[in-house]
């Protein structure tokens, strides 16, 4: 694949010489060095990742070099130069992880069904069985310097004692010709080999380990640091009927959806991750979750997603408007003051926030019963537990909204304000027909970011409440302050485990909702894009 | 005396007491504006001082109900600062602060440099399909987040196979995802900013013989300081508290820890946590943040942008 | 003439050149150490300090990696099949059935040193007849006692409540006993004081998934106590853990059900406490979950015989086990015997009768909804009846879907 993408650079590359060619020539230069640098590394890595299988990631990291070549090489494509570092690092980071999600999608990658197909086969064909009629034995082992091992075998039931080498048949105890042995009946020495004490059998264990001892009639492995035993493997896979065969039993299995299974039903875990198609998707049409307390759940994650931007913005402008004037006195110290709420990260200041609402507890728990002589319900009763949601939210985010509003308040240039002045306007005047609509030209598009990150924010609903007060009646538990992803969540990851394919499609699903709310928002921002490109 | 003579103290009376009205008026503005900021304040302060107090309790609770808690110390600042310069040791406070410093400073700067060449050619470049990747730039950061974190740790446990310094554990492959993520909100953010720019100044350059780049760099990069640094807090600050992908990347390393990952371990314990140190650990990570505001703000809000664009 | 439209080009080849150069030089294996474990902020910094005279020894150099125990579950699912787990790692029991069923362990042979552990520990890791894992510590909850407020140890939930009535009536605390809300692991306690359950047990003590208890007649009954106590303003809603916690260490509770993990706190905060059995309903004493903890041997070790090895001669002797167990009982006998804590021994008296937290898989479709139904009652939002007949509506309904229908 790699080889083909040069050629086709190397092509491209020629015939965009000529034009190139009045450039400055040490630009020039420098140019295709670094594509060739670029071309060169790509082209390592892609092949080291086929070489690794990881075809996707090969082949997105080709394309994107290819890519890249031609937006330097062909003259048309000048602008995508510019943000051809930003698109990469986007492809590679943010899509690859998308689509990787996508994929999943169309699978049963989850709990019982985690690893891959060749993962399990490996699992299986390592697992051992001690035949009928087996013997088990204690073991003491003798090194010689050259690192060959012996081992000297007491049956379990004290019965027999072997010597045994890896390979060779065991000799009976009486025709081992060793030395004394000790109480135990184990030999003191063997003529050119250590005894193993039993504090440093550790330093030996991974070497026996790899070792069979004895012949094909009585293979001996070490099981533990004292015991040995007869083991056979259990099963082994057969590739060209893509079957399991069970040595023991000679019971075969074949894959169905990931699992090996039996005539008779039984299953072999572990599972696999196969392709099921749109399985996780009727799952998700048929699940109890889209049933009972879903419309409720559904409208609320809107009102959070939005009234969170709301207040957090509003807050947020204010303070900018309020902070933007550099004659005031001491003005550094009171937006750094102001600021320091931002400072903080946001997994603390929701659990500070938790912690002061604590009934009987809190400070402002206990500040409003000192005051009113009661406190609201702030984690038992569901509307007070969205407000203190939305209180914390203010609280979380509104020093992001002041930071990029003084931002984007510097692009107004003051003499428009000094126009508006002499034509009589007054200051809320001035701020909803001017500045409002030249702030949000900056602004618009981060309004909708913020409410798509609200709309998901997981974490906030977790850390604070997760998603409590419950619902009543509810067909799976849900919550009051349960957003989408955190309600839907619940049934694809519980704490005895996580079905990814599942959580994958729920997310596909969330993200056609946040997607069409975010085109229809962009017919807005549209207008002020377009008003704003001619200032 | 003349009756002009009267007009005329009439007049100065009159100018005088507007002047007088106005500076009231001045003065009663100026206190409402400090009596709204004492309340914002107020309000953004208090759950500091909270945290802060918390911080001073050696009882181990975030539930404080008192301001100055009983037997207030320093003991749990102590725990963090004992050995906080060594590397091998339990709580290595300072160099989680080193790695956070490093890895959102690196992150900011590069994030800044890469979006605003991407925003710069979205804003004074019209060609096909602008308007298609600006969406879609923008849609791919919508997708919910949640569950990309698997796979960032598979696509970095990749990458660290066969380019160990972006790997799993490292801090430069945590910087690549952070700075893939931060592309796309940072170019929309830029490319606003940007567009406000009056294309008169571009004309104008390119009449003088200036190239694009000439006039990205010795133009638009200066006036457009103030966004440049919003964004570049803005990104510095994300990536300094983000634990989640931090955890999922830099697990196990003590001592590569940033700060968000190591003072998340004082409250992960399944039953018990260490209520006093965290928040004392949340008290001095704030710090840097708040040198960080101190030394940028004169770059947000300055005289010099306004006059350069009116010029 | 370098103009400044070639820095940004000279700055890629110098990036880019830099990545070559490190490829070259770090293409060795990423960490040399013969086996890499992971623990929990308590266990990982004991395992540090002690690694050094490992490698002294006998001869293993170990890698110490500390993941916070809240996450080492889902980091271990994802890293492990990816190449990226440890050889060992430590968890709780209760992980042990979607571990089995990943295919993520390995059974645990421990020889000889099987016998020196608490038997109540083996059967914990023990998923289908086979063993797992090597304990180290063993917990359950038990009833804290304030001695200031309450002298004597009560015998019955009714006697615990009357007394608590008593003091709050006298204005002495602000809530009697405390109970913290909308967690499950604690009032299983009471829920079997009333003979109520999680899920029905065989005669081997495996868990029947089939066999929900959530809406038996003595969970609701232990329910309709709850209410009880609710309407008579007993137990207030919306305390959690930590504050129910800091009720008690500052002496505005005289009873709170909790485990060894707030001994410290309490010794710290200084009040006065005894440690009792979970105080009997109706249907006799209640009888707390236990939990264990140990050490696995992950499926994807390069060595899993080293790592068992390394386990039962290493790890399992009394100079490491006593440092692991903090405030805990150690599963491991001999360190158990060296352990002359009044505190940890009123524990066991208490767990003697305890029940083991549910390993199989379907346990975690129960939490929530188990959860959900206690907070419902507390907040006086459903019957006790129909909050936990819903509950058990709802982990049917999950476990179904889980299994495909």
């Amino acid at each position: 694949m790699g080889t083909i993408n040069r050629t086709a650079g190397g092509l491209k590359r020629l015939s965009a010489i000529n034009h190139i060619a009045s450039q400055n020539s040490f630009n020039l230069i420098l140019r295709f060095v670094a594509l060739a640098v670029i071309d060169a590394f790509a082209l390592w890595f892609v092949i080291r990742l086929t070489q690794d299988k990881n075809l996707p990631l090969a082949a997105l990291i080709a394309a994107t070099t290819v890519g890249i070549n031609a937006f330097y090489l062909h003259p048309r494509m000048g602008p995508f130069r510019w943000f051809s570092p930003g698109l990469a690092l986007m492809i590679l980071m943010v899509l690859y992880p998308t689509l990787f999600t996508v994929y999943v999608a169309f699978t049963n990658w989850g709990t019982g069904n985690l690893l891959s197909k060749t993962q399990v086969i490996e699992q299986l064909e390592s697992r051992l069985y001690a035949p009928e009629g087996s013997q088990s034995y204690q073991w003491t082992g003798f090194v010689n310097e050259a690192g060959e091992y012996k081992l000297w075998l007491i049956s379990d039931d004290g019965s027999e004692a072997f010597l045994a080498r890896p390979g060779e048949a065991l000799i009976p105890a009486a025709e081992a010709h060793v030395g004394e042995l000790d109480a135990d009946g184990v030999p003191l020495s063997i003529e050119g080999f250590e005894r193993i004490e039993r504090n440093q059998v550790i330093r030996h264990i991974s070497a026996l380990g790899e070792l069979t001892f004895g012949d094909e009639g009585r293979a001996v492995q070490v099981t533990n640091t004292t015991s040995a035993a007869e083991l056979r493997p259990k099963f082994t896979y057969d590739a060209a009927r893509d079957v399991i065969v069970d040595l023991e039993t000679g019971k075969e299995f074949t894959p169905i959806d990931g699992t090996f299974t039996a005539d008779d039903g039984e299953q072999l875990s572990p599972g696999f991750f196969v392709p099921v198609g749109f399985r996780n998707f009727n799952r998700l049409i048929n699940s109890a979750a889209l049933r009972g307390a879903f419309s409720q759940v559904f409208v609320w994650t809107f009102v959070h997603a939005i009234g969170a931007v709301f207040l957090q913005f509003v807050v947020g402008l204010g303070l900018a408007l309020l902070l933007n004037d550099a004659q005031l006195p001491g003005m550094r110290y009171w937006r750094t003051l102001i600021l320091i709420p931002y400072a903080v990260p946001t997994f603390i200041s929701m659990i500070i926030w938790r912690g002061m609402f604590v009934p009987g507890q809190g400070i402002i728990s206990t500040t409003l019963t000192d005051i009113f002589g009661s406190s609201p319900a702030w984690f038992g009763d569901g509307t007070w537990a969205k407000i203190g949601i939305l209180i914390v939210q203010m609280w979380i985010g509104f020093p992001y909204m002041m930071l990029i509003s003084l931002g984007a308040l510097q692009s107004i240039p003051s003499d428009i304000y000094e126009a508006a002045k002499v034509d009589g306007a007054n200051a809320i005047q001035r701020f909803f027909r001017m500045t409002l609509p030249l702030l949000l030209i900056t602004l618009g598009p981060l309004l909708i970011a913020s409410f798509a990150f609200n709309f998901n924010n997981f974490n906030i609903i977790r850390i604070y409440n997760q998603g409590g007060p419950p619902i009543a009646g509810a067909p799976i538990p849900t919550g009051q302050t349960d957003i989408l992803i955190s309600y839907t969540f619940r049934v694809a990851f519980s704490d005895g485990g996580s079905d990814f394919g599942f959580a994958s499609t729920i997310t596909i699903v969330i993200f056609i909702v946040v997607a069409l709310v975010t085109l229809f928002n962009f017919r807005f921002t549209r207008a002020w894009e377009e008003a704003g490109e001619n200032v | 005396m003349s009756s002009s003579g009267v007009v005329q103290t009439n007049v100065l009376e009159k100018a005088r007491r507007e002047r007088v009205i106005a500076r009231r008026k001045r003065r009663i503005g100026l206190a409402l504006r400090f009596l709204v900021l004492g309340v914002a304040l107020f309000y953004a302060l208090f759950p500091v001082v909270w945290i802060m107090s918390a911080a001073l309790n050696p009882a181990n609770t975030i539930v404080n109900q008192k301001l100055i808690p009983d037997n207030a110390s320093f003991a749990n600042f102590q725990v963090l600062l004992e050995d906080g310069f060594d590397s091998s040791a339990l709580n290595p406070f300072f160099i989680w602060m080193k790695n956070s410093i490093l890895v959102s400073g690196i992150t900011a700067i590069l994030s800044v440099l890469v979006s605003a060449l991407s925003a710069y050619s979205f804003s004074r470049f019209r060609f096909r399909g602008r308007r298609g990747m600006l969406l879609t730039i923008f849609l791919v950061n919508v997708f919910p987040n949640s569950l990309t974190m698997v796979a960032s740790f598979l696509l970095l446990q990749q990458v660290g196979r066969f380019i160990p310094s972006f790997g799993l554990g490292t801090h430069g492959g945590l910087i690549l995802l952070y700075l893939g993520g931060a592309m796309g909100i940072n170019t929309w953010l830029m490319k606003g900013y940007f567009d406000t720019i009056p294309r008169e100044i571009d004309e104008s350059a390119m009449i003088d013989g200036a190239s694009h780049w000439t006039l990205f760099w010795r133009i638009f990069l200066p006036l457009t300081r103030p966004i440049i640094t919003v964004v570049g807090i803005i990104t510095f600050i994300f990536t300094y508290s983000d634990f989640l992908l931090a955890l999922v990347v830099l697990r196990g390393q003590r001592e590569a820890f940033t700060l968000a990952v190591g003072l998340n371990f004082f409250i992960s314990g399944q039953f018990t946590n260490q209520w006093g140190v965290f928040a004392a650990g949340a008290i001095m990570g704030a710090i840097p943040v708040v040198i960080l505001f101190m030394l940028t703000q004169d770059f947000i809000v300055g005289g010099l942008t306004q006059g350069a664009v009116k010029g | 003439m370098i103009r400044k439209s070639n820095l940004f080009v000279i700055s890629v080849v110098v990036i880019l050149s830099m990545m070559l150069g490190l490829v070259s030089v770090a293409a060795q294996d990423d960490s040399g150490a013969d086996l890499v474990i992971w623990a929990d902020e308590n266990v990982a910094p004991v395992l540090d300090g002690v690694k050094d005279s490992f490698a002294e020894d006998f001869g293993i150099t170990v890698e110490i990696q500390q993941i916070d125990f809240g996450n080492l579950r889902t980091q271990f699912a994802v890293a492990a099949p990816a190449g990226e787990g440890p050889d060992i790692l430590i968890g709780a029991h209760d992980w042990l059935g979607e571990f089995v069923s990943n295919g993520l362990v390995l059974p645990v042979d421990l020889g000889d040193k099987a016998d020196q552990f608490v038997q109540v520990g083996l059967d914990a890791l023990t998923f289908d007849g086979q063993l797992y894992g090597m304990p180290f510590q063993t917990e359950n909850v038990a009833l804290f006692r304030n001695v200031d407020l309450v002298p004597e140890p009560v015998e019955t939930l009714d006697e615990m409540i009357e007394i608590a009535e008593q003091l709050q009536a006298e204005g002495l605390v602000q809530q009697g006993y405390v109970l913290q809300q909308a967690d499950p692991f604690h009032f299983f306690g009471i829920q079997t004081a009333f003979g109520g359950g999680v899920f029905g047990q065989d005669e081997a003590g495996n868990y029947l998934p089939d066999e929900l208890l959530i809406d038996s007649e003595g969970s609701i009954a232990a329910a309709e106590w709850l209410d009880e106590q609710v309407k008579a303003g007993n137990l207030v809603g919306g305390i959690d853990g930590d504050a129910a916690t800091a009720m008690f260490a500052g002496g505005d509770a005289a009873f709170f059900i909790t485990g060894p993990w707030n001994l410290q706190n309490f010794r710290d905060a200084g009040v006065n406490y005894a440690i009792d059995p979970i105080p009997a309903g109706d249907a006799g004493p209640g009888r707390p979950f236990s939990g264990v903890r140990g050490f696995f041997v992950s499926a994807f070790s390069d060595d899993p015989l080293l790592a068992q090895t390394f386990l039962t001669e290493v790890v399992a002797t009394d100079g490491v086990m006593s440092q692991i167990v903090s405030n805990r009982a150690s599963a491991f006998i001999p360190t158990l015997e060296n352990q002359d804590d009044p505190d940890l021994a009123a524990f066991a008296i208490a767990g003697e009768n305890a029940l083991p937290m549910p390993a199989i898989p379907e346990m975690g479709n129960v939490w929530a909804a188990w959860s959900d139904a206690i907070t419902l009652v507390f907040n006086q939002d459903a019957t006790p009846e129909e909050a936990f007949t819903n509950a058990a509506e709802q982990i049917r309904t999950l476990i179904a879907e889980g299994s495909g229908e």
